[in-house]
């Protein structure tokens, strides 16, 4: 298929807006500027577009939550707080094309009536965030960003606001809670964030490649945009290929290819003809895959039916040299540094995950060990937490002790005994009865 | 108002009220750790899940709302039950079985809930060490706060109580997940007038009062519903007891005035009520200081009396509504004294209701507005010095803490004078100037009535018999009324002698004793909602 979201990959100069404008950039903006408000949403809502963050939300009806006779003042975030293991799709439309990222916070601004959008962006992306001011600047320059602008009487003002480098400010009411200056906390739900949002005024959050989309749509119509892909999973959409495969890397693929044309073919294959274990579908917080899997198709809907979720588009690919418990306690290390604290189950389980994991990778696994993760599993996720932190844990590490439930049996059979449990007690004979030495 | 069923029970709760709240109105209890009536809702411990019949996931019953019609099971449900049960392995993962060393053991809601909900059978597949905060085992965090890491469950009720209530910002989360600890904001020790409080919400043992520490298992106290003798806010404490001595105050809840908080300065009041430094009946003579029984010391005590030809007594915004109205009755209008109040503002105090507004106090004292409104002649400082520098026969001093000018030696030469009676509970410069002492017992064994700078007139109850011969003073100031054979003041007690306030005074018109108490029987289980 066409480049639409990456296109500008590969030409030079193109973060430049003079580059953007000649590609016919803009143009969606000053369109959506000539429209009603309820317009542009109804037209994103057409074209069916969904979230492309992790939870594939209907951006379009996301944007009609937001109250119509709020007084305002309402608020526009871009999340481009990329943290999922995996992903790096993000980074690539602001590395090529910030302007498009800016020409989408803009309509989206628009649509919903924000006169002031932020970009928040992660703190490690220093680059991307002095990119995304000077695209700023330049789009300031053009009069497409500021007061009045393109003399419609619509003010816009966007401000970059680089987080701290926490994984769980890519959740949007922490992110939130990070914005306003506070600790990174996710806020309980309801109210949610289009009702009340950040500084307590309703809030849209949209990731960075749903807003790239918007332009697109504007220009070439809904229509258009609802004819790539598979009905309700419509459009392009970026997936980042990493792992064991020859060409790592983003690809654009319209939603609904299968991941075996994406490992296979777009990104080259497992290397020195090793065979395909297993793959995250959508970032490491997703129920992994098996090899017999393979031919699902990447799109939200297929992957919801394969038990597992689209996510962010990351493909992590794992070849048959990989061991399950070691991706296991891989996981668990991340989610364990990353858990807020706030909630009682993901803040003891992923840590709890982590220490049985630890303990079984060090060869001192104990029978009960994977009923014991899949209950942890069980009660740190559907609904037991605040946020989905919960479940970005419990679902991979609970699909992976499911999936592969033998490996793990086998770490624990080849294990060294215990210690024991009992405390050590007085000896009662000659012999040194020291603890752990039974 | 919506009308809910909650386990089987049907109940009509106000609008807005949360499901905790609901179930309580219903008499079904939904275990919490983290929600606190007074605190804003978090969510974070997820062990009052509750189902509510038409959504597919278990709901938190603190942050969900009463509507009309719900259909909601707690306890009843398999679901529910399996979920909490799961919180609760959680919970227990990292908390030190450290319950028999415990201070908050008897009085602690994970512990509670424990041994009540699941019976005491728990068991966990942990095989892990336990999570440990070395260091943060034994820290001071305040003058007043011991903090135990290792046991906190971070159900951040001390955070949100600085954050909120006091105002102070001072406790914060540092670190993340499952190594977040609660340390100051600054680092810096816990400065905030209302600091114990953070141990008050403490639902478990990871915040401790220092001075309590120790002292008292808690299930061996008694609780007596009373009121903070600290300001003229008046907030309601009980005071916690055994065997005669008092431990400690707690905040006794009260919307209106002090919601479920106490400030330092007032908490720490407790233990100076079992200090009785003068124990019996005393009178100066050649030899000496001579004891007494209570017969012969009225008996004298009331020749003088009525020998008297001027008469002038020191009354006290320390005396109860009832103490104040004996005082009036007997000194001023039998004996026709002159009779005077002196009040003075003393260290501002604060407190926060449950609107969450300020109350400031008025007075030093708890009672200076209840003598007030019972129009007896408040003094300053100044006046209080003139009134003694005049002459009079017989001087009486109902409580040498009624002013700081009382214990000035400029005071001490003024009673040296004449003649002078001192009631009084500790040895001041006063006692020594007396050429009378009777001893009076602390307000722990006292009954009566204080009048708040709020207007709330509120009772509180003995809860420990007087040390020595020590007695009420009411009780003194009834005995010496029947000495004096004034018969109508001879036989009262505190209850009867409100009945009368209530009938002849305007300010206190319309109100009955038995609807002051404010406080149930089962004070555990009204604090245990608090925590």
């Amino acid at each position: 298929m066409e480049s639409i979201l990456l296109r500008a990959r590969g030409v030079p100069n193109s973060r430049d807006i003079e580059t953007y404008l000649a590609a016919g950039g803009w143009e969606g903006f000053k369109k959506a500027l000539t429209m009603p408000r309820e317009a542009v949403i109804q037209e994103v809502i057409d074209s069916e577009l969904r979230g492309r963050g992790g939870a594939g939300f209907p951006t379009g009806r996301k944007w009609s939550f937001v109250p119509k006779d709020h007084p305002g003042p309402k608020y526009l975030i871009c999340n481009a707080d990329e943290s999922e293991p995996g992903t790096f799709k993000d980074r690539e439309l602001l590395e090529y094309d910030p302007q498009m990222v800016l020409e989408g916070i803009a309509i989206a601004s628009y649509a919903i009536g924000a006169n002031t959008a932020y970009i928040y962006i992660r703190g490690e992306f220093f680059r991307w965030a002095k990119i995304l001011e000077e695209a700023i600047a330049q789009a300031k320059a053009k009069g497409f960003l500021g007061k009045d602008i393109l003399n419609s009487g619509y003010h816009l003002e966007v401000w970059v606001h680089r987080g701290a480098g926490a994984y769980i400010c890519g959740e949007e009411t922490a992110l939130i809670e990070s914005l306003e200056g506070k600790r990174g906390f996710p806020r309980l739900k309801p109210p949610f964030p289009a009702v009340v949002g950040v500084f307590g005024k309703p809030t849209v959050v949209n990731n960075v490649e749903t807003l790239a989309c918007l332009p697109h749509i504007l220009t070439r119509g809904a229509k258009w945009f609802a004819s790539i892909g598979r009905p309700k999973n419509t459009g392009p959409k970026l997936f980042c290929v990493s792992g064991h495969v020859n060409r790592p890397g983003v690809y654009e693929l319209p939603l609904g290819v299968s991941f075996r044309e994406i490992i296979f073919e777009h990104a080259g294959g497992i290397p020195q003809g090793r065979k395909l274990k297993a793959f995250f579908p959508g970032g490491s917080s997703a129920p992994v895959l098996t090899a017999q899997e393979v031919d699902v198709l990447a799109d939200f809907d297929s992957c919801a039916a394969a038990g597992t979720m689209l996510g962010s588009g990351a493909v992590i690919v794992m070849d048959e040299t990989v061991n399950m418990v070691e991706v296991a306690r891989n996981l668990a290390h991340f989610y364990a540094h990353e858990s807020c604290g706030q909630c009682t189950p993901c803040r003891e389980g992923s840590d709890w995950c982590l220490d049985i994991l630890n303990r079984l990778t060090r060869g001192l696994g104990h029978p009960s060990d994977p009923d014991q993760l899949l209950r942890i599993c069980r009660y740190a996720s559907q609904g037991m937490t605040i946020c989905p932190l919960g479940d970005a844990f419990s679902l991979p590490i609970g699909s992976l002790v499911k999936k592969f439930r033998q490996e793990f049996e086998e770490a624990i059979a080849h294990a060294k005994p215990l210690p024991p449990k009992k405390l050590p007690v007085m000896p009662w004979s000659g012999k040194d009865v020291r603890f752990g030495g039974v | 108002m919506p009308k809910l069923t909650i386990d089987g029970r049907e109940v009509e709760v106000p609008q807005g009220t949360n499901l905790i709240e609901a179930a309580r109105l219903a008499g079904v209890e939904i275990p919490y750790f983290c929600y606190h009536p007074y605190l804003s809702v978090v969510g974070q411990c997820r062990i009052c899940m509750v189902e509510i019949e038409g959504q597919p996931r278990l709901a938190i019953a603190c942050a969900t709302p009463a509507s009309d019609g719900m259909v909601v099971k707690s306890a009843t449900s398999q679901r529910v039950r399996e979920a909490r049960e799961a919180v609760m392995e959680f919970l227990l993962a990292n908390h030190p079985l450290d319950c028999p060393v415990c201070d908050q053991a008897g009085e602690c809601l994970l512990q509670d809930h424990a041994m009540s909900e699941q019976r005491g059978s728990f068991a966990s597949g942990m095989l892990e060490q336990r999570r440990t905060f070395p260091g943060l085992e034994r820290r001071l965090l305040g003058r007043h706060v011991i903090q135990n890491q290792n046991r906190c469950i971070h159900c951040s009720r001390c955070i949100r109580f600085t954050q909120e209530i006091s105002e102070t910002w001072a406790l914060t989360y540092k670190s993340r997940g499952n190594s977040a600890y609660i340390d100051t904001f600054d680092g810096k020790p816990l400065e905030d007038p209302f600091s114990a409080c953070v141990a008050d919400v403490c639902p478990v043992g990871a915040l401790t009062v220092r001075e309590f520490r120790f002292r008292k298992r808690a299930w061996k106290l008694r609780s007596t519903p009373s009121v903070c003798p600290g300001c003229s806010i008046g907030c309601n404490v009980w005071i916690d007891h055994h065997e005669r001595i008092v431990y400690r105050f707690t905040p006794r809840e009260n919307p209106e005035i002090n919601a479920t908080w106490l400030c330092d300065y007032g908490r720490f009041l407790a233990e100076g009520l079992n200090q009785q430094d003068v124990t019996h009946p005393q009178r100066k003579t050649e030899d000496g200081w001579q004891q007494l029984t209570w017969d012969q010391a009225l008996r004298a005590l009331a020749l003088d009396l009525k020998a008297a030809r001027s008469l002038r007594v020191v009354a006290s915004g320390n005396m109860s509504n009832e103490e104040l109205f004996l005082a009036r009755e007997l000194f001023t209008r039998v004996f026709k004294g002159e009779l005077v109040v002196p009040v003075y503002a003393g260290e501002p105090r604060k407190m926060k209701n449950a609107r969450r507004q300020w109350l400031y106090s008025a007075s030093a004292l708890p009672n200076s507005e209840g003598a007030k409104r019972l129009g007896l002649s408040l003094v300053d400082e100044e006046g209080l010095a003139r009134f003694l520098y005049g002459a009079a026969d017989l001087t009486l001093v109902l409580d040498p803490q009624a002013h700081p000018f009382l214990a000035s030696a400029e005071a001490v030469q003024l009673l040296k004078v004449g003649p002078a009676v001192v009631v009084a509970r500790l040895a001041t410069p006063l006692v020594e100037a007396a050429s009378w002492v009777l001893p009076v017992a602390s307000l722990a064994s006292g009954e009566g009535t204080f009048t708040s700078s709020t207007g709330a007139v509120q009772r509180f109850a003995p809860a420990v018999a007087p040390a020595g011969q020590a007695r009420p003073l009411w009780q003194i100031l009834v005995l010496l009324a029947r000495a004096c054979g004034v018969a109508e003041l001879g036989k009262g007690t505190p209850e009867t002698l409100f009945g009368q306030l209530a009938a002849r005074e305007a300010a206190f018109a319309g109100l009955r004793w038995e609807e002051l108490a404010g406080a149930s029987e089962n004070s555990y289980r009204e604090r245990h909602h608090v925590g």
